[in-house]
C-alpha cells in the first residue's frame, strides 16, 4: 500500500533525524577528541566515528547522589560502549569521575574515582582490555550544569568515557 | 514550752555567734561578667627621624586593624584623644586616658635610617595607671614595615589577652576566576590581611587545597598538571615545584605535613579505592596507614605528630576517626547528625575543626578530640575546609554561595562563633591554609 | 440492536441511577466531641510556660530594685482561680518568695484591669522575668556586647558609657547655674549571650537547618549562684531558720556591732555593679579557666584602694593565666568602682574589707 509504505519512511526519517545536543564537555589533558575537531570520518552516521560513540552510543552514566554502583538504566549504554570498544581496537579511553557541589572536595574526588572506577570494572568485563582504560576524578571541578538544583545536580553526577587515538599510553 | 525554749536556744546562737566569728571580710563571689570588646587607644607613632614619614601613622593603623579585627578589642578614635603622645619618652597622662575610657593604651616611635626601620612601642593599661609589660624595640628592613606592625600588634595582643598572637602570618590558597563550568585556579599567597598578594602558579592546570610546611617555607598542593591529581611539593621562596608521587593507574590527593616538615601524609586512590598513605619527601620512601575498601582521606596530623585525625565512610556515611600516626586501629569521635568531613587538628591539640554536612546546609564547627563538646559556628549554603590561626582560636575557611553565578570566598570567625567576617582578596577565592607565625 | 446501543444505553441508565440514589450510600458524619479552649495571646502562652519552668530552677536572679509596689498587677493572673488577688495594695504586702506567680501580662475574662504592666518586673527569685523578654522576642539580636541584662540600641549619637546621662548642651543651661555641656551618654546595646551565625535564625537556605547540638540555653540561667540570704521574710521562725542557716553555711555574714547585716539587695548591689565592669571578652581560654580570689579595701565613699587590690589565691590554671584573670578583676573593680560603690555608709565597717571570688566557669563560650 503507497500510504502505508511512505507513512513508514517518514516516521523513520523523523527518527533518524533526532539528535542530541553536541557534548560540551571540556577535556584539561592533551590528546582528548571530544568536540568538534575529529580526525575521524566526523560525522554521526559514521558508526566508527567518536561522534558516533558520542552520541548514538552515549559517552556517560550518571549515579545516584552519594552512590558508585551503575544504575541499570545505564548498563545497555555501558553494553554499547564495550561493543565499540572492542570493534574499535585501535581507540584507548580515559573514564573521568565527576560529583556534584553537594560534598567536601577531598571526599568528592574519592567518589568521582569510585564512579569511574566502576564503569572501568563494567567495561573490562565485558571484554575490553585493561590497558585501554585509565581512570581520572574531577570530583567536583568540573561540573557541566552550573543550577544549583537536584536538575543540574542529576546531570552532573557522571562518568563519562573519553575516547583518545590508541598510542597506548 | 520546748518550742519557745528551742526558739530562746536558737536567738541565743544566734547573737552568739557573731561574737566567736571575726568581724572578717564581706564575701561575694562574681560568677557573670560581660563580654565585650575591649576599648584602646594607638596614637601615631611618633617619627624619632626625617625619613620616617609616614611609617608612624601607618604602623599605628595596621596596629589598630589587627586588634579590631579580632572583635575583642575597639577602638578610641583619635578624633577622642584629650592629650596627644609626641613624645616617647615623657609619662602618659593616665586621667587623660581614663577619660575618653581608653582602657589599653599603645604608644610607640619609629625611626628609619638607610634601609632599616627600628620601632619602640609601650603598652599601657590605663585603670591600674601602670605600664604592662616593659617597652620592646622591633627592627627590621623598610619593606617589611608592616610585618614590624603585625609584630607589635601580636605583643600587644598577648599582653591583654594572654593569648599566643596571629598577625605576624601568612594565608596560601587559590585564586579563582571564571564560572562554576569552567573556573581557573591557580596558587596565591598572601598576608594574613590580605595584604602582599603573590601568585605562585599559573591556571592552566587545576590546583587545589595547598598546606604550608610547619614553618611556612614549602606548600604542598594538588595539581592536575599531568592529566591526573597528583600531589606536588613547592617552595614558597623560588617557587619552584616538583611532583611526589606519580604512579601510574593511581590518583593522589589531601596531602599534610607532619610536624617534622619531612613526612607527608595524603591520599591514594587505585583501582577505585581511597586509602591514606604516607612518604619520606627527601627519599620518597612510603607506608600504607589504612586499608579498607571505605573510602579514607583529609588526614591531618596532632601537634606532636602522634596522631591522625581523618575522614572516612565506613560507617556508610562520612565521620571523623583518630589513629595513631603510624596507622593501626581508628576510633570515630563523630557521632552527631549528619556528615563529618576535613578535619584540622588545632595547633593546641585541644580541638577538631570540621566541615558538617546536615539537612542541605553547610557548618564548621569544632569538637574535643573525644568527640565531645561539638560546637557548630557558621551555617550557609555551602562553608568548607577550616584551617586554624597559628594560636588555636580563628578559623579561616571557603565560602560558596549558591547558583549559576555561585563565587567562592575566604571568611575568618572565631571559635567562640563570633567575629565571623570576609577576609579580602583581589579575586574568588577558596582552600586556605594559614602558615605558622613567621620568625 | 449492536453493542455500541447496548453500551450507551447501560451507561445512561447508570448515570441516571447514581443522580437520584447515590445520596442514600452516604454517611452522616461522625458525632465528635467539642473542647472548650479559652483563648490567650502567644505572649501570655509563653511566659506561663517560662514560669512553670522557673521555679524549679534554684537559681536565683537577683535584681537590683524590688518590685514597684505599683506594679504587683502580674498576681492578677491567678485570677481564674479566685478573685480576691485583684487588689493591688494587698499584692504589694505579700513576701515575694511565697507564691511563684507567673508574671502574665494580665486580661484574663474575668478580671477588670485598668493599666497592663508592660514587662512585669517580677519577684527576684523568678527567673522567668527575663524569660519573657527572650519568649517574646524570638532569638537575641547579635550584638558586640554580651551582659547579663539585654540592653536596647540606644540612641546612635550616645556615646557608650556606663550609665545614661541626657545630652547637656550650653543653651540649655540658662543663665545662674552652669552644667557642663555632657554628651549624651546610654549603656551600650547588648545581648543576654553570645549570638553566632549557626544559632541565629537562618535568612533562607535550600531547607531549614536541622540539629544544632549544644546550642546555648535560651533561658540566661546564671551558672552556681552563691547561697546568698534570703531576704527578710515576716514572721520570725522563717527568719531565724534562714539565719540561723546562713550562720551554720558557707558565708558567714559580718556581725551586729556597726548596724544590720547588709541586706541581700546591698551585697547584690555591688556584686552585679562589679559584674558589669568584668569583661572576660579578651581573656584567654586558659584564664577562663582560671578563678581568682582578690581582696581590696574601700574607702569610706564607696571607693577602692587600688593599691590595696591583691590577689589572694587562684585555682584551675596556669600561674600566666591568674595573672591575666586577676588583672580582668582588678580592671572590673577599678573602672565601676571609680565613682564610688553604692554601699550604705552606716555599715561601713562590714565592707571595707572585701573578698571578691571571680569564677569565670559560666561565663566560658556562653
Amino acid at each position: 500500500m503507497n500510504f502505508l509504505t511512505k507513512a513508514v519512511i517518514l516516521t523513520a526519517g523523523l527518527a533518524l533525524a533526532a539528535c542530541t545536543n553536541p557534548n560540551r564537555f571540556d577535556n584539561t589533558g592533551g590528546n582528548a577528541l571530544n568536540g568538534a575537531g575529529s580526525n575521524a570520518a566526523g560525522s554521526v552516521s559514521d558508526p566508527t566515528s567518536v561522534a558516533y560513540f558520542q552520541q548514538a552510543v552515549g559517552d556517560r552514566v550518571l549515579f545516584a547522589v552519594d552512590q558508585s554502583t551503575i544504575s541499570p538504566d545505564y548498563i545497555q549504554v555501558l553494553n554499547g560502549q564495550a561493543t565499540w570498544l572492542t570493534t574499535n581496537a585501535d581507540y584507548v579511553a580515559v573514564i573521568e569521575g565527576h560529583a556534584d557541589e553537594q560534598g567536601t572536595r577531598e571526599y568528592n574526588l574519592a567518589l568521582g574515582a569510585r564512579r569511574a572506577n566502576a564503569v572501568r570494572e563494567y567495561l573490562i568485563s565485558r571484554g575490553v582490555a585493561e590497558n585501554r582504560l585509565k581512570v581520572v576524578s574531577y570530583g567536583k571541578e568540573r561540573p557541566i550544569e552550573v543550577c544549583s538544583d537536584e536538575a543540574c545536580y542529576t546531570k552532573n553526577r557522571r562518568a563519562v568515557t573519553v575516547l583518545s587515538s590508541g598510542l597506548t599510553g | 514550752m520546748m518550742r519557745h525554749l528551742a526558739t530562746l536556744l536558737l536567738c541565743l546562737t544566734l547573737f552568739g555567734l557573731p561574737a566567736f566569728a571575726q568581724n572578717g571580710p564581706l564575701r561575694i563571689e562574681i560568677t557573670e561578667g560581660v563580654i565585650e570588646p575591649l576599648p584602646y587607644a594607638v596614637p601615631n607613632f611618633v617619627p624619632e627621624s626625617g625619613a620616617a614619614g609616614e611609617y608612624g601613622a601607618n604602623i599605628a593603623r595596621v596596629i589598630a586593624d589587627d586588634l579590631t579585627g579580632t572583635g575583642l578589642f575597639r577602638e578610641v578614635p583619635a578624633s577622642a584623644y584629650i592629650s596627644q603622645i609626641s613624645d616617647f619618652a615623657a609619662p602618659v597622662q593616665y586621667a587623660d586616658w581614663k577619660a575618653i575610657n581608653a582602657q589599653a593604651l599603645v604608644t610607640g616611635a619609629v625611626n628609619v635610617s638607610g634601609n632599616t626601620l627600628t620601632v619602640k612601642f609601650r603598652v599601657y593599661d590605663v585603670f591600674s595607671g601602670a605600664e604592662l609589660g616593659s617597652g620592646l624595640q622591633l627592627a627590621g628592613t623598610v619593606d617589611g614595615w608592616r610585618r614590624i606592625a603585625h609584630k607589635v600588634a601580636d605583643t600587644v595582643y598577648s599582653r591583654i589577652t594572654g593569648e599566643g598572637g596571629y598577625f605576624d602570618s601568612r594565608v596560601v590558597f587559590v585564586s579563582e576566576t571564571g564560572p562554576k563550568d569552567d573556573r581557573k585556579k591557580r596558587l596565591a599567597i598572601m598576608d594574613y590581611d590580605g595584604a602582599n598578594v603573590q601568585y605562585l602558579t599559573g591556571s592552566e592546570a587545576i590546583v587545589l587545597a595547598p598546606r604550608f610546611s610547619p614553618n611556612g617555607d614549602r606548600v604542598l598542593y594538588t595539581s592536575y598538571e599531568t592529566g591526573f591529581p597528583r600531589i606536588y611539593v613547592l617552595d614558597v621562596g623560588n617557587v619552584q615545584r616538583r611532583v611526589l608521587q606519580q604512579q601510574d593507574g593511581t590518583m593522589s590527593f589531601a596531602p599534610r605535613f607532619a610536624p617534622n616538615g619531612q613526612t607527608v601524609v595524603y591520599s591514594l586512590t587505585q583501582g577505585g579505592n581511597t586509602d591514606i598513605y604516607t612518604l619520606d619527601i627527601a627519599s620518597g620512601s612510603g607506608a600504607r596507614l589504612t586499608d579498607a575498601p571505605s573510602i579514607e582521606t583529609a588526614p591531618s596530623y596532632s601537634p606532636d605528630g602522634s596522631q591522625i585525625v581523618f575522614e572516612s565512610d565506613r560507617s556508610g556515611s562520612q565521620q571523623l576517626y583518630v589513629m595513631p600516626a603510624s596507622g593501626g586501629e581508628a576510633r570515630r569521635i563523630s557521632f552527631g547528625q549528619g556528615r563529618y568531613g576535613t578535619p584540622v587538628w588545632s595547633p593546641r591539640g585541644d580541638l577538631v575543626a570540621f566541615t558538617k554536612q546536615n539537612n542541605g546546609r553547610f557548618h564548621i564547627g569544632v569538637m574535643r578530640l573525644d568527640g565531645s563538646e561539638e560546637r557548630l559556628l557558621t551555617a550557609s549554603f555551602l562553608d568548607e575546609g577550616p584551617t586554624w590561626a597559628p594560636n588555636g582560636r580563628v578559623l579561616m575557611f571557603t565560602r560558596e554561595t549558591q547558583g549559576a553565578g555561585g563565587r567562592a570566598s575566604l571568611y575568618s570567625v572565631d571559635i567562640s562563633g563570633r567575629n565571623l567576617k570576609p577576609v579580602r582578596t583581589p579575586e574568588g577565592a577558596s582552600d586556605p591554609s594559614w602558615s605558622p607565625l613567621q620568625n | 440492536m449492536d453493542k455500541a446501543n447496548y453500551i450507551s444505553g447501560a451507561g445512561h441508565i447508570g448515570l441516571i441511577s447514581w443522580a437520584l440514589f447515590g445520596g442514600v450510600f452516604s454517611a452522616d458524619p461522625l458525632p465528635f466531641q467539642i473542647t472548650e479552649v479559652s483563648v490567650i495571646s502567644g505572649a501570655e502562652y509563653a511566659a506561663m510556660i517560662a514560669a512553670q519552668d522557673a521555679p524549679q530552677s534554684a537559681t536565683e536572679v537577683a535584681l537590683p530594685q524590688s518590685p514597684d509596689p505599683g506594679e504587683a498587677t502580674p498576681d492578677v493572673a491567678s485570677a481564674p482561680d479566685t478573685t480576691t488577688n485583684q487588689s493591688a495594695p494587698e499584692q504589694s504586702q505579700k513576701p515575694p518568695q511565697d507564691i511563684p506567680v507567673p508574671p502574665t501580662p494580665p486580661t484574663p475574662p474575668e478580671t477588670v484591669v485598668e493599666d497592663t504592666p508592660p514587662t512585669p518586673p517580677s519577684p527576684p527569685e523568678d527567673v522567668a522575668v527575663l524569660a519573657p523578654e527572650v519568649a517574646e522576642q524570638a532569638v537575641p539580636r547579635p550584638a558586640d556586647r554580651v551582659a547579663p541584662e539585654p540592653v536596647a540600641e540606644p540612641d546612635p549619637e550616645a556615646a557608650p558609657a556606663d550609665t545614661t546621662q541626657e545630652a547637656v548642651t550650653a543653651e540649655e543651661t540658662g543663665d545662674a547655674v552652669e552644667q557642663e555641656p555632657q554628651e549624651a551618654t546610654a549603656p551600650e546595646a547588648a545581648t543576654t549571650q553570645i549570638v553566632t551565625e549557626a544559632t541565629a535564625a537562618p535568612a533562607r537556605s535550600i531547607r531549614p537547618p536541622a540539629n544544632r547540638p549544644s546550642a546555648p540555653a535560651p533561658a540566661p540561667t546564671p551558672a552556681a549562684q552563691p547561697a546568698a540570704p534570703t531576704p527578710p521574710a515576716e514572721n520570725t521562725d522563717a527568719a531565724v531558720n534562714a539565719a540561723l542557716a546562713e550562720a551554720l553555711g558557707g558565708t558567714p555574714e559580718p556581725s551586729a556591732p556597726s548596724g544590720p547585716p547588709l541586706s541581700a539587695g546591698e551585697r547584690d548591689a555591688l556584686r552585679v555593679a562589679v559584674s558589669n565592669c568584668w569583661n572576660v571578652g579578651s581573656l584567654s581560654t586558659d584564664a577562663l579557666n582560671t578563678t581568682v580570689v582578690v581582696a581590696v579595701s574601700l574607702t569610706e565613699d564607696g571607693k577602692p584602694q587600688t593599691a590595696s587590690i591583691r590577689m589572694l589565691s587562684s585555682s584551675g590554671g596556669s600561674a600566666a593565666a591568674a595573672d591575666q584573670a586577676f588583672g580582668a578583676a582588678r580592671r572590673a573593680i577599678i573602672r565601676c568602682g571609680a565613682n564610688g560603690f553604692d554601699l550604705p555608709p552606716e555599715k561601713y565597717s562590714q565592707w571595707r574589707d572585701i573578698e571578691m571570688t571571680f569564677n569565670p566557669e559560666g561565663m566560658r563560650l556562653k
